[in-house]
């Protein structure tokens, strides 16, 4: 609408990343460069996941309505390869203990939230025209750095040696989920 | 974090300039947002005639949106339905400066109710005569447009309504979240347009038996005028006239086109632009068969000029005159005809002269026949109209439905068959058997020539020499009649009589706003939020233990 609601879309998306890295300390272990590098992870994954989409699935064309089940499913399998990514990131990335998943999923969080949000916003919310879906979009940024710090903390749970065998059902499904939650909100 | 934050950028933006420089371009290209509803609007009128300026000047507009009701109206842009519309709301809103008033005219003109119409007509002229500086815009109305009205008129009564008991707080949070529309036009200012051609046609049957043959001239002007020239259909004022004329010259053609009906008269026709603008067109033609040119069909023997202006409706036939004819002359034989034909064979009709003298004093000429008048050829109009400052002569109301089509052709009956009785001096029955078989009117034709006529709008700025109506009137004349020609008009450039003004339509762009106040509020939500958060996460250890607390008798159970 003006450059100001921008700048309040602008603040309710980064603010919360800002809060969450000063205040859980991970500045005190110099990871800046590191959440960089989960960053630069986080592009080169998704470059790899459009080429093979685009590689592998052709358009498909059927009717409007009907809604592919099979082909969003491979689709939705191939986000398997997000999870990779987080794992990736979180082994080679030399972090202590926990700061490993809160680097990864910082990183990772902030590449997405620049790379995917940043232009509409801008472009969008400093037109005339009001629209509550920036406001939404935003807010959504939020969820999706909580939902990112949780995929991080899933996929280091699950790939702990060490943990008990009543645990591993419910990380498996909650893994389960997180790929698939796209698809099954559809 | 902030050094080694900015070490890092530096090094990343050393080896990617090409990127920050599309990034660059990216943040400053300017801004194209999608409009919640996008329309055509079409301008009031504007154009200097003979130095005199009328209508609307301005043309661009980037203004809130109100309801003619609200209280401030000031620079903002006054919505208007037609069926709300009256003189004073619109002064009002010239008085306080509007930033421009947008009336919405509804789809179909027949679903208002016909008192309304005719205020409307009668309002017109008025807000022609007015010179202003607000821009002046019509819009057909349909749903989004609609839904854009109502939601302005209810910010706008609300707003005029402060005063009443509810709590401040709810007030200002209503007044913060309403929904405001800005609309904004595409195009520049308007600005004269220069070097514009008004186009005439004229065409000729000759008549039968050598040199020295009186003439009979036949005159319509085809354009139309309104208060919006794109929405000036002009259908009984002057479509009627223009489906007459290229009746006539169908029905005369074929009778010229036999030896034994060829008469001793020559049929002049002349289709003239410009003839709302005080008969620009005829004006210029005149001037240049009689002082320009050698010799001319207008400079010999004219026995007289018949103006077709406005025959589509009504039971009354006036044949307007400036001098009464003498006895003995064409004009008082066709005149004497008319009363005949429309006595004998149409009883229905109401055959009268009306006399009234040209009035040089006057800004504009009253009737196309005073024209001819001054240059000193004998000249009368046909019109069922009285008067020359009936409304209908310049409405945009005048569309389609005010043309009835069985008294089209009555009167196009009773014109050729008088003109047929003068130029073959027919005073017995017999021989008129024989003409009166070959002047049948064609009705489907000239109901195909008005809805042709009707289905865009003709006004003289819409109508330069390569628009597709004069071209096609050209070809329908050249089909009937001889030595089809095209006369210009230019204005002159240091005193032009006319002057004409371009972005007459435009599209107009609604775009939902919020209120300034409400990206304060927005503001003060998102700092709360964040400070939420902030101390959440501050405290976080807290919660933290509070969940193991809860969870831990689970684990210790296992």
């Amino acid at each position: 609408m003006t450059l100001f609601h921008f700048g309040n879309c602008f603040s309710l998306a980064y603010f919360p990343y800002f809060i969450t890295y000063k205040c859980s300390g991970l500045s005190e272990y110099n990871a800046f460069w590191r959440c960089v590098q989960a960053g630069a992870t986080y592009l080169f994954v998704q470059l790899c996941k459009m080429l093979f989409l685009a590689t592998f699935f052709p358009t498909w064309e059927g009717g409007a309505g009907v809604y592919d089940f099979v082909g969003e499913f491979m689709k939705a399998t191939v986000d398997l390869a997000d999870l990779l990514g987080l794992h990736l990131v979180m082994s080679r990335n030399a972090g202590k203990g926990e700061y490993k998943i809160m680097v990864a999923a910082m990183g990772w969080a902030t590449a997405e939230l620049i790379m995917s949000r940043c232009i509409p916003l801008w472009v969008g919310a400093r037109g005339i025209e009001f629209d509550w879906k920036y406001i939404q979009m935003s807010f959504d940024s939020n969820i999706s750095l909580v939902h990112y710090i949780a995929m991080a903390a899933v996929v280091w749970m699950f790939t702990r040696y060490d943990l008990p065998k009543s645990f591993r059902l419910p990380v498996t499904i909650l893994l389960g989920l997180c790929v698939y939650k796209g698809f099954l909100m559809e | 974090m902030f050094e080694e934050a900015s070490e890092v950028l530096e090094n990343m933006l050393k080896w990617s300039f090409p990127l920050s420089l599309v990034l660059f371009l990216v943040l400053v290209c300017p801004l194209r947002a999608e409009a919640a509803h996008e329309f055509s609007v079409y301008r009031m009128q504007q154009y200097d005639l003979q130095g005199q300026t009328y209508g609307s000047r301005n043309a661009i507009l980037n203004t809130e949106a109100r309801t003619v009701d609200a209280e401030v109206l000031s620079r903002r842009c006054v919505m208007v339905r037609l069926a709300d519309f009256s003189y004073e709301k619109y002064q009002k809103a010239l008085r306080q400066s509007a930033g421009a008033v947008v009336i919405i005219l509804p789809q179909n003109m027949s679903t208002m109710p016909q008192d309304i119409v005719q205020q409307f007509m009668e309002l017109e002229p008025e807000l022609l005569a007015t010179e202003t500086i607000v821009p002046v815009y019509f819009a057909l109305e349909d749903e989004e447009l609609l839904s854009i009205y109502t939601q302005t008129q209810i910010s706008s009564s609300s707003q005029g309504s402060s005063s009443a008991a509810e709590g401040t707080s709810r007030l200002l949070l209503h007044t913060a979240t309403a929904n405001g529309f800005q609309m904004v036009t595409s195009g520049a200012q308007s600005k004269a347009v220069s070097d514009w051609a008004i186009t005439s046609l004229e065409g000729r049957l000759t008549g039968a038996g050598g040199e020295d043959l009186p003439t009979i001239v036949l005159v319509a002007h085809y354009d139309s005028f309104g208060v919006a020239p794109w929405l000036s259909y002009g259908a009984d004022s002057n479509g009627s006239g223009v489906a007459v004329l290229l009746e006539l010259a169908r029905l005369f053609s074929r009778l010229y086109s036999y030896k034994r009906t060829h008469a001793g008269y020559n049929l002049l026709f002349f289709l003239s632009g410009g003839g709302k603008f005080n008969y620009q067109g005829t004006k210029r033609w005149l001037e240049d068969n009689l002082d320009h040119t050698d010799s001319s069909l207008l400079q010999d023997n004219v026995a007289f000029v018949l103006c077709l202006d406005t025959l589509g409706n009504s039971d009354n036939l006036h044949l307007h005159v400036s001098k009464p004819p003498k006895e003995g002359s064409p004009q008082h034989a066709l005149l004497r005809e008319l009363e005949t034909v429309a006595a004998h064979q149409h009883p229905d009709l109401k055959f009268s002269m009306v006399h009234k003298k040209i009035n040089l004093a006057d800004d504009t000429l009253a009737w196309e026949h005073e024209r001819f008048g001054i240059r000193r050829l004998p000249a009368f109009t046909l019109s069922h109209l009285e008067s020359h400052r009936s409304p209908a002569r310049h409405s945009i109301m005048d569309m389609r439905p005010h043309v009835d089509l069985t008294k089209l052709s009555r009167n196009t009956k009773v014109i050729a068959e008088a003109l047929a009785r003068v130029i073959y001096n027919l005073t017995e029955k017999a021989s008129y058997v024989r003409i009166s078989q070959h002047l049948q009117v064609q009705e489907d034709q000239l109901a195909s020539l008005v809805d042709w006529l009707t289905a865009q709008p003709r006004a003289a700025q819409l109508l330069d020499k390569d628009s597709s109506i004069v071209n096609t009137l050209e070809y329908y004349l050249s089909r009937y009649l001889k030595d089809v020609k095209r006369h210009l008009v230019r204005a002159d450039k240091r005193d032009p009589e006319f002057v004409f003004y371009d972005q007459l339509k435009q599209t107009m762009n609604a775009y939902r706003v919020k209120p300034a106040i409400f990206d304060l509020l927005l503001a003060v939500c998102i700092a709360s939020y964040l400070g939420v958060l902030y101390l959440a996460v501050q405290n976080f250890g807290l919660l933290y233990g509070f969940l193991r607390r809860v969870t831990a008798p689970r684990v210790k159970q296992h």
